[in-house]
């Protein structure tokens, strides 16, 4: 099942087109890292899904539901980009309410619970206008999931914060893809996105150019391997017949004494080579396999 | 939507403001027999029917001629302080933007209804008598006002503009009203209908349309901010 699905949906604000015609689908239980530059639309975008702004046009749907619709907001969680909270209502205080404004009003001990799992429980009942700007972050993304919801928007959810609760994010939000929530991420932080998110989506322009796994973006983008290997000395006379035998293999041969780097266009081809230096009995120390980084890919884009 | 019009409710009692607008009423209240009975001993020709209600003249007078400002006054930023601040972000992805207009605006409502029943509470144990006609009457007016501050709150972005309208409307409201009752102008007389004071110049129901005004005020608000950005 869809836990997201836009068709078309577009936003314009006077003659701007910030959101170009989206088609875009996310399956339940996924977490969707939704990269771009600043002013690429992604907040926008969000913003159209989770109610904020309306849409100039397109459609979208929800949990199935198609939007907007105000009984399916129960089932979503927003933490939304640049949020201030009630400066002189505490932490404790800020999640009960919310969870009641969503219609499901939570105990205090799930509330309790909820701050622990941000690493707030210490502050429950200190005033959200005293907090720092990295506590606030917490208690957005704890009002967010307060009320248990099945599908997540966190927008930039760690911008900002100190490694040791970056960590802590990475680990709340893994926690709550394992329970089978469906989380839409955006941020800025490329490692982030690389290791947290089952799929990737690129926006550029208003448009979405590229959508898919770590593994099918890299395919993408990648048409040579760039293979580095690190091997036993080579004699002479065997590198005099090797060398030429390379160059028809791969391209941009660079020969070194205890290595050498070669593009070629498949994997099939770095089995070959080592098969090859087998046959001439080079002993082969380390094969490292040059894949690009989704920064990388992100630059290109 | 119960949740918003409880925090309303309850944020309305907050702050300085809120405590002296309480206390204004209530030692009105208080001070309301000994200010009726005064009245009666200046042999003043009141009729059968003001004498009935001349222990609430004091509220009655409050309510009319600074109502607008105190409400405005308390609530003037309702809905334009949480777009300006973004906190409006965390109830429009939770609930329909009907149920915030809603909620907002029936929280602001009870916390009047609660100072005018305390009020009238109060005359009542001294006068022995309970107005709820002119009780009635009374909370037309805040409900009114209300609406009319939930609209202001939603059209004009700005809280500082609004804080600034509360005072002007405040005290132009009133006499701007009273001048559309009296007034035997045709160009601008028929203002008086879209007006709260006309209704209660009459002693029947009549000051039930001030509540069909005030929901008409907050139609027109829930239709402005769904169209509104957030």
């Amino acid at each position: 099942m869809l836990a997201i699905e836009t068709k078309q949906l577009s936003k314009s604000f006077w003659k701007n087109n910030v959101v170009k015609q989206i088609d875009l689908q996310v399956e339940k239980g996924e977490i969707l890292g939704f990269l771009g530059r600043n002013g690429a639309g992604k907040s926008t975008f969000i913003n159209m899904l989770t109610g904020i702004l309306p849409p100039s046009s397109g459609s979208y749907a929800l949990l199935g539901v198609q939007g907007p619709n105000n009984a399916v907001k129960k089932e979503i969680g927003v933490m939304p980009d640049y949020s201030s909270l009630y400066g002189s209502m505490t932490a404790l205080k800020h999640l009960r309410y919310l969870s009641e404004v969503s219609g499901k009003k939570v105990s205090q001990s799930r509330a309790m619970d909820v701050l622990q799992l941000v690493g707030l429980e210490a502050h429950a009942n200190k005033k959200a206008g005293k907090f720092s700007f990295g506590m606030k972050k917490k208690l957005a993304i704890a009002q967010a999931i307060v009320h248990d919801p099945q599908l997540i928007f966190l927008d930039e959810p760690t911008s900002g914060l100190d490694a040791e609760s970056v960590i802590q994010i990475h680990r709340l939000i893994q926690r709550l893809h394992q329970q089978g929530k469906t989380i839409f991420m955006t941020s800025h932080n490329l490692d982030e996105v690389e290791k947290i998110c089952s799929r990737i989506a690129i926006m550029k322009d208003g448009k979405i150019r590229r959508v898919g796994t770590m593994d099918e973006l890299r395919a993408y983008y990648q048409s040579t391997i760039t293979v580095t290997m690190k091997h036993a000395p080579i004699a002479a006379t065997d590198l005099a017949t090797l060398e030429p035998w390379l160059k028809q293999v791969g391209a941009q041969l660079e020969m070194e004494a205890s290595h050498f780097t070669i593009q070629v266009e498949s994997e099939q081809k770095i089995a070959e080579i080592i098969r090859a230096l087998g046959s001439y009995k080079i002993d082969i120390y380390r094969v490292d396999v040059d894949e690009p980084s989704l920064e990388e890919i992100f630059l290109e884009e | 939507m119960l949740a918003i019009c409880k925090r309303e409710f309850i944020q309305s009692f907050k702050g300085f403001k809120s405590i002296i607008v309480i206390a204004i009423f209530l030692l009105t209240a208080y001070y309301s027999k000994s200010f009726a009975d005064l009245l009666l001993s200046l042999n003043i020709d009141f009729t059968s029917e003001e004498k009935q209600i001349i222990q609430t003249i004091g509220i009655s007078f409050l309510i009319m001629f600074f109502g607008m400002l105190f409400v405005m006054g308390l609530s003037h930023d309702t809905i334009n302080r949480e777009t300006h601040e973004r906190t409006i972000r965390f109830l429009v992805t939770r609930t329909s933007r009907t149920s915030i207009i809603v909620g907002k605006f029936l929280g602001i409502s009870l916390f009047w209804f609660a100072c005018l029943l305390a009020s009238f509470v109060i005359i009542s144990i001294f006068v022995h008598d309970f107005d709820f006609i002119v009780l009635f009457q009374s909370t037309s007016l805040a409900v009114y006002y209300s609406a009319l501050t939930v609209l202001l709150s939603v059209l004009i972005p700005k809280p500082g503009f609004t804080m600034f309208l509360s005072v002007v409307l405040g005290i132009a409201f009133p006499i701007f009203n009273g001048w559309l009752v009296l007034t035997t102008n045709n160009w601008v007389s028929w203002l008086k209908y879209i007006f709260p004071f006309y209704y209660l110049d009459e002693v029947n129901g009549m000051f039930l349309v001030v509540f069909l005004l005030a929901a008409v005020f907050v139609a027109i608000a829930i239709l402005a901010f769904r169209r509104r950005e957030c």
